[in-house]
């Protein structure tokens, strides 16, 4: 069965609706995943993601040499591919170095103190969540703290870190993985390593 | 089934503006998104900013609870139902803990909201300053610069008038200590409810054009001074006419023949279980 773009879209919302909730609960999307009869040149549960967000209104930006990938998804969704510290969406896809996404991170833009909305959700893939370092979450939408694996390092959060020190301004970053795994990570939830 | 329209009423393009605006809701709690509500089968101030975040967010596998001012029957409430079913097909229910998505109308549900549920609330006035500024512009700065004082003068007032705080409903609250938000015209004896509920709570103002939230697990403290400290509602010495119940929001009902007046739940799903002994409350009676 192809892919239903209004039931499908509708189900793929509301697993990262709950995950931008409650920051590092992994909700899967595998079974919209098996939806897609077509090849695409990401992960399918970013590409879920991008169906599920992007429309004219929205404008986007894929990190990295992706031509074919840029025009697939302004085909689809008629979203606007502008530059990275323009865009609504930024998309830093699994074969990318971890200084490009510290590069997104950095260049994205973050909203003003009168529009805090007005600023970019990064979309990051990850071979695999739940593998890596363990980190702690604490925040609202977290009941005291959570601990979550992820393939994240401390520049990484340091970048995240001084991007989002002056809240309401900030990024959120959306982690997908190729299972088709999703965590959120809101600009609200504090990051810290846990201390061995 | 002939479909005469699209699934959820609202056009794809509708859906995901919305659903975009609630994303950014959510990350940053309690500052109204501005979004562009539509134009909506019900007339704005009958909760077509509930409605539209409802249907945004609404899916096939999705039950569906409607009440206003407590009660699953009243007009708006019914409406807004057969709207949702009519373009949907889910499945309606009363029962609170069945549902995943309740819409509301100025109340939060007596019984407890769990994780998974998504409160939708429908805000006539979602800005808690307006009162002392006109200006959206100006209370947008106000919001951006943290500067409330707008808000805790207004409950000084009420307090050098009245000798307490006298916000019938919708007495602002702080939010995970950032933003003053207006929690919808809810009595103050539901405030607590929003305080690290485990529901999401969404907030959608059609007229306004602005939607907001409180995420689960999230500070929500009602505005109050040291020395005046927040209070609710009190029944303490009434209790429901049906169900004996001395723990919920009461009306209070004047049956003019008989010049006589009586306590009654708000809640009227909430009552009826308890009458019929699903629920059992704190103030159970006996009836022997």
């Amino acid at each position: 069965m192809p892919l239903d773009y209004v039931h499908d879209t509708q189900a793929v919302f509301r697993k990262v609706m709950d995950c931008m909730a409650q920051p590092g609960k992994t909700n899967s999307l595998a079974k919209q995943m098996c939806q897609i009869d077509f090849p695409i040149d990401c992960y399918h549960s970013t590409f879920l993601t991008m169906m599920t967000l992007l429309d004219s209104e929205a404008t986007f930006h894929i990190k990295g040499n992706h031509t074919s990938l840029v025009q697939r998804i302004a085909q689809l969704t008629l979203a606007k591919h502008v530059e990275e510290s323009e865009a609504d969406f930024i998309i830093i896809t699994a074969d990318l170095p971890q200084a490009s996404l510290i590069d997104a991170i950095q260049s994205a833009k973050k909203g003003s103190l009168i529009d805090p909305q007005l600023s970019a959700t990064i979309i990051i893939e990850t071979s695999e969540l739940s593998s890596g370092q363990e980190w702690l979450l604490s925040g609202p939408g977290i009941k005291k703290e959570k601990r979550v694996k992820l393939a994240y390092s401390q520049r990484i959060n340091q970048a995240r870190e001084e991007k989002n020190k002056e809240f309401p301004l900030g990024i959120d970053l959306v982690i997908t993985d190729q299972v088709g795994k999703v965590i959120c990570l809101p600009r609200t939830t504090v990051i810290s390593e846990v201390s061995k | 089934m002939t479909r005469l329209h699209q699934f959820a009423f609202f056009d794809e393009g509708s859906k995901k503006e919305i659903r975009r605006t609630i994303l950014k809701a959510i990350s940053i709690p309690g500052y109204q998104v501005p979004f562009s509500s539509r134009e909506m089968p019900i007339a704005r101030g009958w909760g077509t900013g509930g409605l539209q975040v409802t249907l945004a967010i609404i899916g096939q596998e999705d039950v569906l609870k409607v009440i206003d001012q407590g009660s699953d029957e009243s007009v708006n409430a019914v409406n807004i139902k057969k709207l949702v079913e009519k373009t949907t097909g889910v499945t309606i229910t009363e029962k609170t803990a069945e549902a995943t998505i309740i819409q509301s109308r100025h109340r939060i549900p007596e019984q407890t909201l769990t994780e998974g549920q998504v409160l939708v609330l429908q805000v006539p006035a979602p800005e808690p300053l307006r009162s002392v500024e006109k200006s959206e512009r100006q209370t947008k700065i106000l919001h951006a610069e943290e500067e409330y004082s707008g808000a805790w003068l207004q409950l000084f007032e009420q307090i050098m008038k009245y000798g307490q705080t006298n916000t019938g409903a919708d007495h602002p609250v702080y939010v995970a200590g950032r933003y003053v938000m207006a929690p919808s015209p809810i009595p103050r004896f539901d405030n607590h409810k929003m305080n690290h509920s485990e529901a999401l709570i969404l907030l959608g103002a059609g007229r306004e054009k602005k939607i907001y939230a409180v995420p689960p697990y999230t500070d929500v403290r009602s505005l109050a001074f040291e020395d005046y400290p927040f209070t609710v509602e009190s029944f303490a010495t009434e209790a429901c006419h049906l169900c004996g119940a001395t723990d919920t929001y009461l009306d209070e009902i004047i049956d003019a023949d008989k010049d006589k007046v009586y306590y009654q739940c708000n809640d009227s799903h909430h009552c009826l279980e308890r009458v019929n002994g699903v629920i059992e409350g704190k103030g159970d009676i006996s009836y022997a």
